[in-house]
C-alpha cells in the first residue's frame, strides 16, 4: 500500500494526503492506494497543491504504518523524533 | 564584544524586510518552491522532517547575556523551549513555522543578530577559538578578523552563488581550537621574521563525503591584504569549481584536481592585481574593530577553595588557563550523561545569561564541541558559580572527555540523515558514564555524524561514529584515529559497520583497549599510531 | 554609460529585450575568453541558465575590474531577489525570463554595502575610515595649529606611523624639511619623483643630501615604462602639453606608491602663495593625509634652518631659481620662495599632485582605491 506524503507548505508540519484532496496531520486518516498506476496520478495531482503543502511523495505503507526501506525515516516523521530533549529528562516539559 | 553601528543595524533590518518580502511571494504563489529555497536557506531557514528548522547566526561564537536571552525568548514562543547549538557555533530552532521567521527575525535584530547565510551556497558563519580574547596561550586575538570576515561575507554581489557552501575558520593560538585544516578556507594569525602579524592561509580542506586536511597555499599575507586574498581564493573558487555534481563541487575538490601548486599560482595571480586596490583594510577600519575586543581587568582577589570532590573535579576538567591573572574560562558542558548534545532548554539559557552578566563580564561563547563557555570568570568565584551551575544541572565535569560527545541531530530531525545520531549518542554517553572509565582516559573526542555530510565532524573525531542505513536499518561504521585541532587528521575506518548495540559497546572496549596498551602520558592517537589498528580491530570484532 | 545612482530599476526590464547588438556569453564561459570577447564589444550580454549559477556575478565583476566600460545585461533565469547584486557586480540591465513585471522588481536593496563593487559602492570599511580619518585630521589641526615643524611631524607619525612618507622634490627648500624629519625619524620613507626630467644637479644635490642627513629609506618613483612608451615615447610630450606631461611622470606614479601610504608629508608653505596662502598643518581631501609641517614659517625662517644647520644649498638656488622642478619647465623667476618660474607663461603652478581630482583619475587607470 502507498499513501502520500508532503510537509505543510505554512508551518512544515507532516501531512498524509486524503480521498477528498485534502491534507491531514493523521496517517490513519490518509488514502491508501493498492496500485501504483492510482498512486502515481494522485501524486501528479497533488502537485498542483505547490500553494498549501512542499515536496509531495509516496510512501510505503503496511496496517496503517510506514513500512518498507524508508521505515525509520518515515515512522519518525510520523511520531516525532524518537530522542531529544523532550525524552531524556535534560528538559522538564 | 562588536557592537553594531548604523551600518550594520540597517542592514539586518533590510534583510529581515526582504525575507518577510519573499516569505510573503512564496505563501502567494509568486516564487516557486524551486526558486524559494535557495532563497530561504540564505536565511537559514530549512525544511526538515517534520517542521522548518531556523539557524540562527552566532557570529564566531561570541554571545552577550542579552543575546542569550532573546535566544532563549525565542526558544519559548515559536519553539518547544529548547534550542540546539551546532558544530559551527550557531544554534538552530528545530520547530518554528514558516510564517513566523519574519517576526523572529525581527525580535532577533533588536540585539544585533540574525540568519543571514547561515545556510546555502554561500559564504558561511566564520568560526573561530571559543577562547578567544581569553585563552593563555594566544598569540593574536582572532575575533577582529572574524569580524571584519564577517562584514566582508556578507551579501557579497560575487559570492551569494557559488558551487557549494563555504566555510572559514580563523585561529590566533598555536592549539588551534578552530579546526583550521578541515576548512574550505583555514586562517591563522602568525608573526612573520619582522614581528609584522598577518596570517597563514591553508585552503581545501573539508570534511563530508571527501574528507581532506587542506595544504597551506600562503605562509604569510599581511593584514590589509586579507580580503584582497580572501576575494582572489573565491574568484579562483567560484568560476572553476564543479556545478555538474553536487558531491564534487567543495573547494577541497578544486584544489586536490589542480594541484595545491596550480591553484595557488591562480590565487597569486588574481591576488596580485587586486592588491592594494579598494579591498585593501584601512588601518582606522581595523584599529575601530580591534577596540571592541579588550581584554578583562587582572582580579587580585584569592581563589576561594571549595572541599568538594565534585567540585575539583569540574574544576580540573571545565576550567581553562585565562591570560589575564585571576581569571579563567569556564566551559559549561551541555552533555549531561544520557542527553542531547547541544540542546538547551530557554531555561538553562536564561541561567547561563544571568551568570555570565554576574560572573563573566555579560560575556558567552558558544563551543564547535557544543557547549558553552564563560569566558572571563574570576578565579575567586568559581565555588559560586560551579554552586549556581549544579543547581540548573549544567555542572557536568566533562568538558573534553569521552562524554563530552559532539552529536548531529540525525534522522530524528534531519531530512539528509541516513542514521539517527542523538540516541546513540545518548546510549554510549551512559555506557561511559557506568564504565568508570572517562577520567582514566582523559581528553579523547567521539564525535557521531547520521550521514556523510559529516555535520557531526566524525571524520576528525579520535572515535568516530557514522550511521548509515542498509536496507531500512541502521548501522554505524566506526573510524579512528581523527584530530580535528592543530596536526589536523581524518579518521581511518576500523572495519564493517555495526548494530546500534554493538556500536555502544565497541567505544567502550576501544577506550578499554587504549588504556590498557597506552604508556603515561600518551594521547589515544599516539597509541594508535604506536600499536596499529589491528588490536583495536581484534577487540572490536571478537 | 553606466550611471550608478540612477540604476534602481525604476522600470520593469522588458523580456526578451530587444538588445541583440550584445555578445551574448554564457556564464559558464571561462574567463579568458570573455574577457577576449569583451575587448572588442560595446556590449555583452551575460546568460544564466540557471539563478543559482554563480559564475555570471564573477565574470561581470572581473570584466568591470578589467576596465570593461561597455553595457552588460544579464539574461535569462535571474530573480528579482538578486537585483541588487547583478547591479553591484557591475550589470547594468536586466532581461529576466522570471516574471518581468513583477514590482518585486522595484524593491529598494540594501542602503549600504559590505564590500567595494564594480558598480562603485563605497565599502563601509572605507566610509568609516574616511570618517575617522576626517575626524582624527580636525582634531590635530586644532591641537597643532599653531605647532612647530618638529612637533607636527612627531605627532603625524604617531597617528599614522608605517603608513606615512615625505614627498621631496629635493629643490631649493627641501633640506630645511629633510634635516628636521632626519633627526626625528631618518627611517621613513622619502619619496622622490624621478620624472627622467630632473637638471643633473638636482640628482647630484639628492645624493649628496641623503649621505650627509643619515636618510635611510629614499623611494625614487620612475614612471610607468609601458605608459611612457605609450604616450610619450619620444619625451617631448612638455612640447605639446605639460599638463599631460605631469600626469604620466609625476602624478600616476605617485597614486601609485600611495597605495602603500596613508599620509604624506610634504614641503608645501604658505608664502609660496597661490592655493597654498591657507595651507593647514593637516589636511584630507578623502583619501590621503597631507601633512604639511613647514606651512607656518617664513622664508627668513627656512633661511634660518639652513644657516643653523650648515645645510648646503641647491647648486642653481644661486642661479636665480627660486623653485626647481624639471628642467623643460623650469625658468629663473625674482623672488624667494616663488613658484613663478614653474611653467612660466602658463596659466598653472601646480603639477598636479596634490590636486585630488587628478589623483582619483590616476588612481583609477589601475585599480579603484579609494583611500
Amino acid at each position: 500500500m502507498k499513501v502520500i506524503t508532503a510537509n505543510r507548505l505554512a508551518d512544515g508540519r507532516v501531512v498524509y494526503r486524503c480521498k477528498n484532496g485534502g491534507w491531514t496531520e493523521t496517517l490513519t486518516k490518509a488514502e491508501q492506494f493498492t496500485d501504483d498506476a492510482g498512486a502515481d496520478a494522485a501524486l501528479a495531482e497533488a502537485a498542483f497543491d505547490h500553494l498549501t503543502v512542499v515536496g509531495p511523495y509516496l510512501i510505503d505503507v503496511e496496517e496503517q504504518k510506514p513500512s518498507g526501506q524508508k521505515i525509520v525515516r518515515e515512522r519518525i516523521r510520523e511520531t516525532g523524533p524518537s530522542a531529544g530533549s523532550l525524552h531524556t529528562g535534560l528538559v522538564e516539559v | 564584544m562588536y557592537r553594531y553601528d548604523d551600518i550594520d543595524a540597517t542592514l539586518v533590518r533590510e534583510r529581515t524586510a526582504q525575507f518577510r518580502e519573499q516569505v510573503g511571494a512564496r505563501l502567494s504563489g509568486e516564487l516557486t518552491e524551486d526558486q524559494f529555497k535557495p532563497l530561504r536557506l540564505q536565511n537559514g531557514v530549512y525544511l526538515q522532517l517534520h517542521a522548518y528548522m531556523l539557524r540562527v547566526a552566532i557570529p564566531y561564537g561570541v554571545l552577550s547575556a542579552a543575546q542569550l536571552r532573546k535566544l532563549a525568548h525565542v526558544a519559548r514562543t515559536y519553539d518547544k523551549g529548547y534550542g540546539h547549538f551546532t558544530t559551527r557555533q550557531n544554534i538552530q530552532y528545530n520547530w518554528p513555522s514558516l510564517v513566523d521567521v519574519p517576526d523572529i527575525l525581527d525580535e532577533l535584530a533588536e540585539v544585533d543578530m540574525h540568519a543571514i547565510q547561515t545556510s546555502g551556497n554561500c559564504i558561511r558563519n566564520t568560526t573561530t577559538d571559543p577562547f578567544a580574547g581569553a585563552a593563555a596561550d594566544e598569540v593574536v586575538d582572532p575575533r577582529p578578523w572574524c569580524e571584519l570576515i564577517r562584514q566582508w561575507s556578507t551579501f557579497h554581489p560575487e559570492f551569494s552563488f557559488l558551487p557549494r557552501k563555504f566555510k572559514i575558520a580563523v585561529t590566533g593560538s598555536p592549539a588551534d581550537r578552530a579546526a583550521i585544516g578541515v576548512h574550505d578556507i583555514g586562517l591563522q594569525l602568525v608573526r612573520n621574521g619582522e614581528g609584522e602579524v598577518g596570517f597563514a592561509v591553508f585552503a581545501g580542506g573539508g570534511q563530508g563525503r571527501t574528507p581532506m586536511v587542506a595544504p597551506e597555499i600562503s605562509s604569510f599575507v599581511a593584514q590589509r591584504d586579507l580580503l584582497a586574498y580572501l576575494t582572489a581564493i573565491l574568484r579562483v573558487y567560484n568560476l572553476a569549481g564543479r556545478r555538474d555534481n553536487l558531491y564534487k563541487a567543495r573547494i577541497k575538490i578544486l584544489v586536490n584536481d589542480l594541484g595545491a601548486d596550480e591553484f595557488t599560482g591562480q590565487v597569486e595571480g588574481e591576488f596580485a592585481r587586486l592588491k592594494g586596490g579598494a579591498l585593501t583594510l584601512p588601518q582606522e577600519e581595523i584599529d575601530r574593530v580591534k577596540a571592541f575586543f579588550t581584554d578583562p581587568p587582572a582580579d587580585d582577589r584569592p581563589a576561594v577553595l571549595h572541599p568538594s570532590a565534585a567540585f575539583s573535579r569540574w574544576r580540573l576538567w571545565n576550567v581553562k588557563p585565562h591570560k589575564v591573572p585571576g581569571r579563567a574560562i569556564v566551559v559549561i558542558s551541555l552533555k549531561p550523561y544520557g542527553g542531547t548534545a547541544g540542546d538547551a532548554s530557554a531555561e538553562q539559557m536564561d541561567v547561563v545569561a544571568d551568570l555570565a552578566e554576574q560572573f563573566s563580564l555579560g560575556e558567552v561563547r558558544v563551543t564547535k564541541e557544543q557547549n558553552l563557555v564563560l569566558p572571563h570568570v574570576a578565579e575567586a568565584d568559581l565555588a559560586e558559580l560551579y554552586a549556581a551551575l549544579e543547581a540548573a544541572g549544567l555542572a557536568t565535569a566533562n568538558a573534553g572527555l569521552a562524554s563530552d560527545i559532539v552529536c548531529c541531530p540525525g534522522l530524528d530531525y534531519c531530512n539528509l540523515a541516513n542514521a539517527r545520531s542523538i540516541p546513540i549518542s545518548q546510549a554510549i554517553s551512559r555506557a561511559i558514564e557506568e564504565s568508570g572509565l572517562e577520567e582514566a582516559a582523559g581528553e579523547l573526542t567521539i564525535k557521531i555524524s547520521g550521514c556523510i555530510n559529516a555535520c557531526g565532524h566524525h571524520h576528525v573525531a579520535n572515535i568516530g561514529l557514522l550511521g548509515v542505513d542498509k536496507k531500512g536499518e541502521e548501522f554505524y561504521q566506526l573510524t579512528l584515529g581523527g584530530i580535528a585541532d592543530g596536526e589536523a587528521a581524518i579518521g581511518k575506518i576500523v572495519g564493517k559497520g555495526l548494530d546500534p548495540d554493538h556500536a555502544v559497546r565497541a567505544v567502550i572496549t576501544v577506550i578499554r583497549a587504549y588504556l590498557d596498551a597506552r604508556t603515561e602520558d600518551e594521547s589515544f592517537v599516539q597509541t594508535l599510531s604506536r600499536i596499529g589498528f589491528e588490536p583495536f580491530k581484534e577487540a572490536i570484532y571478537a | 554609460m553606466r550611471n550608478d545612482a540612477a540604476y534602481a530599476l525604476a522600470e520593469p526590464p522588458v523580456q526578451n529585450a530587444n538588445d541583440n547588438a550584445a555578445v551574448e556569453i554564457d556564464a559558464a564561459t571561462p574567463f579568458a575568453d570573455a574577457e577576449r570577447l569583451a575587448a572588442g564589444a560595446d556590449e555583452i550580454a551575460i546568460r544564466f541558465e540557471k539563478f543559482t549559477d554563480g559564475r555570471g556575478f564573477s565574470l561581470a565583476s572581473m570584466l568591470r575590474d578589467r576596465g570593461f566600460t561597455g553595457k552588460l545585461t544579464a539574461r535569462g533565469d535571474v530573480l528579482p531577489d538578486q537585483a541588487g547584486l547583478l547591479r553591484r557586480a557591475g550589470f547594468d540591465k536586466i532581461a529576466s525570463d522570471i516574471k518581468p513585471q513583477s514590482p518585486r522588481w522595484r524593491r529598494r536593496h540594501f542602503s549600504h554595502a559590505y564590500q567595494p563593487a564594480a558598480a562603485g559602492d563605497e565599502p563601509a570599511y572605507l566610509a568609516r575610515a574616511r570618517a575617522a580619518r576626517a575626524a582624527l585630521v580636525e582634531k590635530l589641526n586644532h591641537e597643532y595649529a599653531d605647532a612647530s615643524p618638529e612637533a607636527i611631524i612627531t605627532a603625524a607619525t604617531r597617528a599614522f606611523g608605517g603608513r606615512i612618507a615625505m614627498l621631496s622634490s629635493f629643490g631649493t627648500e627641501a633640506a630645511a624639511g629633510l634635516a628636521v624629519l632626519a633627526r626625528i625619524a631618518p627611517e621613513m620613507p622619502v619619496l622622490f619623483l624621478d620624472t627622467g626630467m630632473h637638471f643633473a644637479q638636482t640628482l647630484t644635490y639628492r645624493d649628496e643630501l641623503v649621505a650627509r642627513l643619515g636618510l635611510t629609506n629614499v623611494i625614487p618613483l620612475a614612471p610607468d615604462k609601458d605608459e611612457l612608451a605609450a604616450e610619450d615615447p619620444e619625451a617631448r610630450l612638455f612640447e605639446a602639453d605639460t599638463a599631460a606631461c605631469c600626469d604620466v611622470r609625476k602624478v600616476r606614479p605617485l597614486a601609485r606608491a600611495m597605495a602603500s601610504f596613508d599620509a604624506l608629508i610634504t614641503g608645501r608653505k604658505r608664502y609660496h602663495g597661490g592655493e597654498r596662502e591657507d595651507l593647514p598643518p593637516f589636511e584630507f581631501d578623502g583619501d590621503v593625509v597631507k601633512v604639511n609641517p613647514f606651512a607656518a614659517l617664513s622664508a627668513k625662517e627656512v633661511a634660518a634652518i639652513y644657516r643653523t644647520l650648515k645645510l648646503p644649498a641647491h647648486p642653481m638656488a644661486a642661479m636665480g631659481y627660486p623653485s626647481i622642478g624639471c628642467w623643460p619647465c623650469t625658468a629663473p623667476a625674482e623672488g624667494d620662495g616663488t613658484r613663478e618660474g614653474r611653467w612660466a607663461g602658463q596659466d598653472r603652478t601646480e603639477c598636479g599632485i596634490f590636486d585630488p581630482r587628478l589623483k582619483e583619475r590616476a588612481a583609477r587607470t589601475r585599480s579603484y582605491r579609494l583611500i
